[in-house]
């Protein structure tokens, strides 16, 4: 494990107190919350800094209730919580293992670096492919994913609760020395593997807030991986909707994880779906849509192929609640 | 108490016959007395030379292993944990290359670094080691070259690990780069710069390592009577061990001089050579200390090169040196499962015999031989059992690749092909319309009989296995009959219970095993021996054997297995090995010492001692019990002119086997049988494989402790679904091994794991101890097939590529769907299946041979009977002595050349000592 020096804040203001002075004397900082994402890439030495400011003391990010979750929420918590949107607790229920879940938190989840066999790898490792472009240590490596081109990183969102989230509408809030802001979750991620959300240095999130409809709305969430435990979705979808008295959805939201460098929410193949219900048939048109709208690449476990053609099959397992058969 | 009285200040000890928990005798357990010696221990398969030595005391009891209070309660210390007061940490530095000639080393800068001690690099140690004799092709560290990435290059110790770290950083390596190959089938090429040279034994230019051809009956005769034939290749990806103990190492040179080497290993004999030879300094200054070890499999049975390198930084630096590898560096010394490519063939003829079995394994090794020899071997002659075949005909070839080096690991070179024929199998099955257990049933050689390839195999509890698998499964309502996505498949194994030849040395000149006992006046027995505990039990089965022939309770048996200035030489952990021959010689040396006692107590109770038994604790007349004296008092009778007690016992296999070049790979003085049936879901849609419940049966002679029988037995369903569900070492395009690390490397999880019922066999062996066979391997092997099988009565897909990932299945899937013209995986129909007339034949003949093989296994007048019977041979000759057209073929016909198979095609080569380059 790298050297670096850790610092332990009581409040929110005091973390944002230190992250400011930290900035100012020109150095860059990291933000731990359950640390089981960050620890396994610091040991690895994968973009370490010399500070690293732990969350784990702020209270005030530590606030569940049915519409806000605090961003130091344990995972686990989540998943347990009985106010917990039944799609949301079975995305965060499916995440790692039950140890992982204990300490990891929603915020860190939510911000969970991308992945990729080229990166999560050890330094001498990574040295011995000569670096790649996340982590390229200076020396200008090329992406070994995608070779020939060193402008993005095509490294894998593997988060489970961005996607229902996403679907949830819900909204996303974030502090820093520089004020406060938020916005809907799927304007939170930007696609590089890199910068992966549009978080500035020094930013922070502290909560996110849900709509006071989501309990209206239905739907499922559908992962791909190897083991049931542990792995990282392989793919993951979210699909949710709300229903008329004739359990017709009249409004519907597909968001996917998984399979990008971020989370992507489905708009425009929900919306051609809704425009033309039609049960059972929609759901496998709007199946066969997702799968063409995502563009996952080789660097996971399973290949790009079947990762694509799953993607159709958890899409209309996650519209069970949908079909009339 | 009979024949005791205290004599206070004389002897100073505990009440008569005591020394355990319990201070007083309990009775004989009726029913753990074989009937044989008037008890009412059912015998069903006979009696047993040992019977006389049961005392009822823990034999066929489950017993907790002796070692497990340290375990559990944190004490035991693994590599690890050894601490030595002044100890430096060492670190590798590992080459970043695939291949590549090392030009320069300097090291300045590193040692400049304050706390830096020591380094070293491959000019330290020139003397090359390797596990077998006969393939050292090792050194500590790269001496010209390094061959794979992860290759030690240079060592380096220091006061704590960060500094070692940067002291890593700071040597420098100059590489010249050359050409890697990664694909094992341009092992088979001519190469500008092969990986090793094996001077006059170089095979060609090639990087093939070691081949073998061996061809027995009368191939192509036999297949022109095939009717069904199964043909296939098969691929199968590497496997690592992935115990849960990384290696770790402690090397001290103590103030007299001596070296002591703590690491945890299976093999701590071939550590000590190894050592010798690398640090040139004699065996006898060397002391292996072997630690606790967390998890072997046979990837803890090489002397490895970072032992070598912390005992080279200890020599140079006067301080001890400990090295602690992480999980990547695990896999950069591997010694898993060989990547293969399997051709298999099997034919059936319209008796439904398996008339032909032809197998071509082109498996990969990695950069080094390691146990590679054999696994050459291994990969076709442990496929000739349990089944009679007609005639069978094997090409292997091993090659170097730019990857960590292949070796052992448990069911070593027997999983993947088996798995091929067992698979293979379902499909004969399939093609002639009968049920495959029935088609297995009818096709077993006999207890005591000779496979193709001349082992001599004695107890077969394969039938019975079967059997026994086929009603607890529920088999016959289940196959072919489960719905679209649910299947049941079966599986059988066959491995050899301890090598029959040492590596190192004459059988003849020097006993496999050895144990030494000693009892001096406390009564407690000290048991040495070198049968290294690697969690299997070793040090219990020992304890056991030594007990029940004694009647004393385990906890009056200690066990010290740890160091070599200790312990009698012995092989080690592996080849499931330890408990036939370390049981056996440890019987041997327990019975000297009954001996002893029984003879005092003749003398203190003036009576025959042939009429005299051992009881727990105490020694007595069968006829007469309240005539005898406790143990303590007989000990202390044989003790009055000699002191301790000490005996030593020792065991050695009997002669055996043919002589035909490579006749000694795969004999056993024993083999275990085992045969499981999987009953699995598979998700159509997906792919997905969930293995449900399992139905173990294995044929381990007799469970000495059952309950660590069926720990191993669902261990090794563990270990093998791993294998054929989800581990595979994934290297990239350009040869990176992708998945160094636990989460990437996918062993199954507890979600994953099936229920498993262990069906324990006891076919009581007449060489093993107390009529025992190995139960540590064997039971690894049907599990793949069972489930590969098992998804074919699923779904109808029959695959060929491991691990079975949801991808694999899915492609299969897909392909199946798009040849029937279905759009929709789930309307596809499961397999089905109608008997042929030939299913009453097997049927008839598995009856047939049930008598027949009752018979054998009871009937000490028992005939000879040699494979080939069944095709009409006579069964009491050797068959190459009737029909010399079943005379072994160790070299090709040229004509075979013309056209071989994929490893066959090594024998193009010709050895450069052959091609007169050389002398």
């Amino acid at each position: 494990m790298p050297p670096f020096k850790l610092h332990s804040p009581n409040s929110l203001e005091e973390a944002i107190e230190i992250s400011r002075e930290i900035s100012e004397s020109g150095l860059e900082f990291d933000w731990i919350a359950g640390g089981t994402d960050l620890i396994p890439n610091y040991k690895w030495h994968i973009n370490v800094k010399s500070h690293v400011i732990s969350l784990a003391s702020v209270s005030e990010l530590k606030e569940l209730s049915t519409t806000h979750i605090g961003a130091m929420v344990r995972i686990n918590e989540l998943a347990s919580d009985k106010h917990t949107h039944p799609v949301l607790a079975k995305a965060a229920e499916s995440i790692a293992s039950v140890m992982i879940r204990r300490s990891g938190t929603v915020g860190g989840n939510i911000c969970l670096d991308t992945r990729c066999y080229w990166i999560n790898q050890s330094e001498s490792w990574r040295e011995s492919i000569d670096w790649c472009h996340k982590c390229d240590c200076g020396t200008g490596a090329d992406c070994r994913v995608i070779p020939n081109q060193n402008t993005l990183c095509v490294a894998t969102y593997q988060a489970d609760l961005a996607p229902v989230l996403m679907c949830l509408n819900s909204q996303i809030h974030i502090a820093s020395p520089s004020g406060k802001r938020s916005m809907p979750i799927s304007d939170f991620f930007k696609l590089d593997g890199m910068t992966r959300n549009v978080l500035k240095p020094g930013e922070l999130i502290t909560h996110i807030t849900l709509p006071s409809d989501s309990k209206e709305w239905q739907g499922d969430y559908q992962k791909l991986r190897q083991r049931e435990s542990w792995d990282f979705p392989e793919a993951g979808v979210a699909v949710l909707w709300k229903s008329n008295t004739e359990k017709e959805p009249i409004q519907l939201r597909v968001a996917t994880t998984g399979l990008e460098s971020i989370p992507m929410l489905h708009e425009d193949e929900s919306k051609s779906a809704m425009e033309n219900w039609e049960g059972d048939s929609s759901v496998d048109e709007l199946a066969e849509s997702i799968k063409k709208a995502v563009k996952p690449v080789k660097n996971t476990w399973f290949s790009p192929s079947y990762r694509r053609k799953m993607v159709k099959v958890l899409t209309k397992r996650a519209c069970r609640g949908l079909l009339v058969s | 108490m009979v024949g005791y009285k205290q004599q206070p200040g004389k002897l100073p000890f505990s009440k008569p016959g005591s020394g355990g928990k319990n201070s007083f005798s309990k009775p004989i357990e009726e029913n753990m007395i074989p009937s044989s010696q008037g008890g009412k221990l059912q015998q069903p398969w006979g009696s047993h030379r040992h019977d006389s030595l049961v005392s009822g005391q823990v034999i066929g009891k489950d017993t907790a292993l002796v070692d497990g209070n340290w375990k559990v309660t944190g004490q035991a210390h693994y590599g690890d944990d050894v601490r030595i007061k002044g100890e430096l940490i060492g670190r590798i530095v590992r080459s970043p290359h695939h291949y590549a000639r090392v030009i320069s080393i300097d090291c300045s800068r590193a040692l400049k670094l304050p706390g830096v001690v020591a380094v070293a690099t491959g000019v330290d140690a020139k003397n090359k080691f390797g596990v077998l004799p006969v393939t050292k092709d090792e050194h500590a560290m790269a001496v010209d070259k390094v061959r794979h990435a992860g290759d030690l290059v240079a060592c380096v110790a220091a006061e704590d690990e960060a500094t070692a770290r940067e002291a890593e950083r700071l040597i420098e390596v100059e590489y010249e780069i050359l050409d890697s190959i990664h694909d094992m089938r341009d092992g088979l090429k001519d190469s500008v710069e092969p990986i090793h040279d094996r001077g006059k034994y170089h095979i060609g230019e090639s990087n093939v390592q070691k081949r073998v051809f061996q061809e027995f009956g009368d191939v192509s005769g036999m297949l022109s009577s095939s009717v069904a034939s199964y043909k296939e290749d098969w691929v199968f990806a590497g496997v690592n061990h992935a115990f849960t103990e990384p290696h770790a190492v402690v090397a001290h040179w103590d103030p007299t001089g001596r070296l002591t080497l703590y690491t945890p290993q299976q093999v701590p004999h071939y550590v000590h050579r190894a050592l010798a030879d690398v640090l040139e300094i004699p065996m006898h200054q060397i002391n292996v200390h072997r630690t606790f070890v967390g998890g072997g499999f046979g990837g803890k049975s090489d002397p490895f090169p970072h032992e070598m390198c912390a005992a080279i930084l200890a020599r140079k630096s006067g301080r001890p040196v400990r090295i602690t590898f992480d999980r990547e560096e695990v896999y950069w010394v591997n010694r898993g499962r060989h990547p293969s490519r399997i051709e298999m063939n099997l034919h059936a003829d319209g008796e439904g015999r398996i008339c032909g079995i032809e197998t071509d394994a082109l498996i990969d090794g990695g950069a080094f031989a390691s146990f590679g020899h054999v696994t050459t071997y291994y990969n076709g002659v442990l496929h000739t059992a349990p089944y009679e075949i007609g005639s069978f005909h094997y090409t292997g070839a091993r090659v170097w690749t730019n990857k960590p080096a292949s070796g052992a690991m448990r069911g070593h070179g027997a999983v993947n092909s088996r798995c091929a024929v067992e698979v293979g199998l379902d499909h004969l099955a399939e093609q002639l319309s009968v049920d495959p257990i029935s088609l297995r049933l009818a096709n077993l050689l006999p207890p005591h009989s000779s496979t193709i390839t001349g082992f001599r195999v004695t107890s077969i509890g394969m039938r019975e296995c079967l059997e026994r698998v086929r009603q607890e499964s529920g088999w016959t309502k289940k196959f072919r009959k489960l719905p679209l996505g649910k299947g049941i498949g079966v599986g059988c194994g066959f491995f050899i219970s301890g090598s029959g030849l040492p590596i190192h040395w004459d059988p003849n000149k020097f006993p496999h095993a050895t144990v030494h006992l000693k009892i001096d006046m406390d009564g407690g027995v000290t048991v040495h021996t070198g049968a290294a505990e690697i969690g299997q039990g070793s040090d219990t089965v020992v304890a056991q054997s030594v007990a029940e022939v004694l009647g004393l309770p385990l906890d009056m048996i200690r066990i010290k297995s740890r160091e070599s200035d200790t312990s009698p030489v012995d092989l080690g952990s592996y080849s499931s090995r330890v408990t036939f021959m370390n049981a056996n010689a440890a019987i041997s040396a327990a019975m000297d010492i009954r001996n002893n006692l029984i003879d005092a107590t003749a003398e203190i109770t003036n009576s025959n001692k042939q009429g005299l038994i051992v009881g727990d604790r105490r020694i007595f007349q069968k006829s007469d019990p309240s005539v005898g004296v406790s143990y303590l008092e007989a000990l202390h009778k044989a003790q009055e002119d000699r002191g301790a007690l000490i005996s030593s016992g020792a065991y050695r296999t009997p002669p055996m086997g043919k002589t035909h070049k490579g006749a000694a790979a795969g004999l056993a003085p024993a083999y275990s049988f085992s045969a499981y049936a999987a009953e699995v879901t598979v998700d159509v849609e997906t792919g997905q494989i969930n293995v449900e419940k399992v139905w173990a049966a294995h044929d381990c002679g007799k469970a000495l402790n059952p309950l660590a029988v069926k720990g191993q037995i669902i261990g090794s369903c563990h270990m093998g679904m791993g294998q054929v569900l989800s581990e595979e070492m994934r290297y990239s395009r350009n040869g990176s091994l992708l998945n160094p690390d636990l989460l990437d490397y996918k062993i199954p999880s507890v979600h994953e794991m099936p229920e498993v019922t262990p069906i324990i066999v006891e076919s009581n062996d007449p060489e093993g101890p107390f009529g025992a066979k190995e139960a540590g391997e064997g039971p690894l092997l049907p599990i793949l097939p069972a489930v590969c099988n098992a998804v074919y009565d699923a779904i109808g897909v029959r695959p060929s590529e491991l691990p079975l990932t949801p991808e694999k299945v899915f492609n299969l899937i897909e392909k199946r769907c798009k040849s029937e013209g279905i759009l929709e995986p789930l309307h596809l129909s499961p397999p089905s299946l109608n008997y042929s007339d030939l299913q009453t034949t097997l049927e008839n003949r598995a009856s047939e041979h049930s008598s027949r093989d009752y018979s054998r296994r009871l009937d000490e007048e028992r005939s000879e009977y040699y494979n080939g019977a069944l095709f009409g041979l006579d069964p009491s000759i050797p068959p190459d002595q009737t029909d010399p057209s079943w005379a072994v073929r160790v070299t090709p016909d040229p004509s075979y050349l013309d056209d071989p198979r994929l490893a066959g095609s090594a024998w193009k080569h010709t050895e450069r000592r052959k091609r007169g380059e050389v002398e």
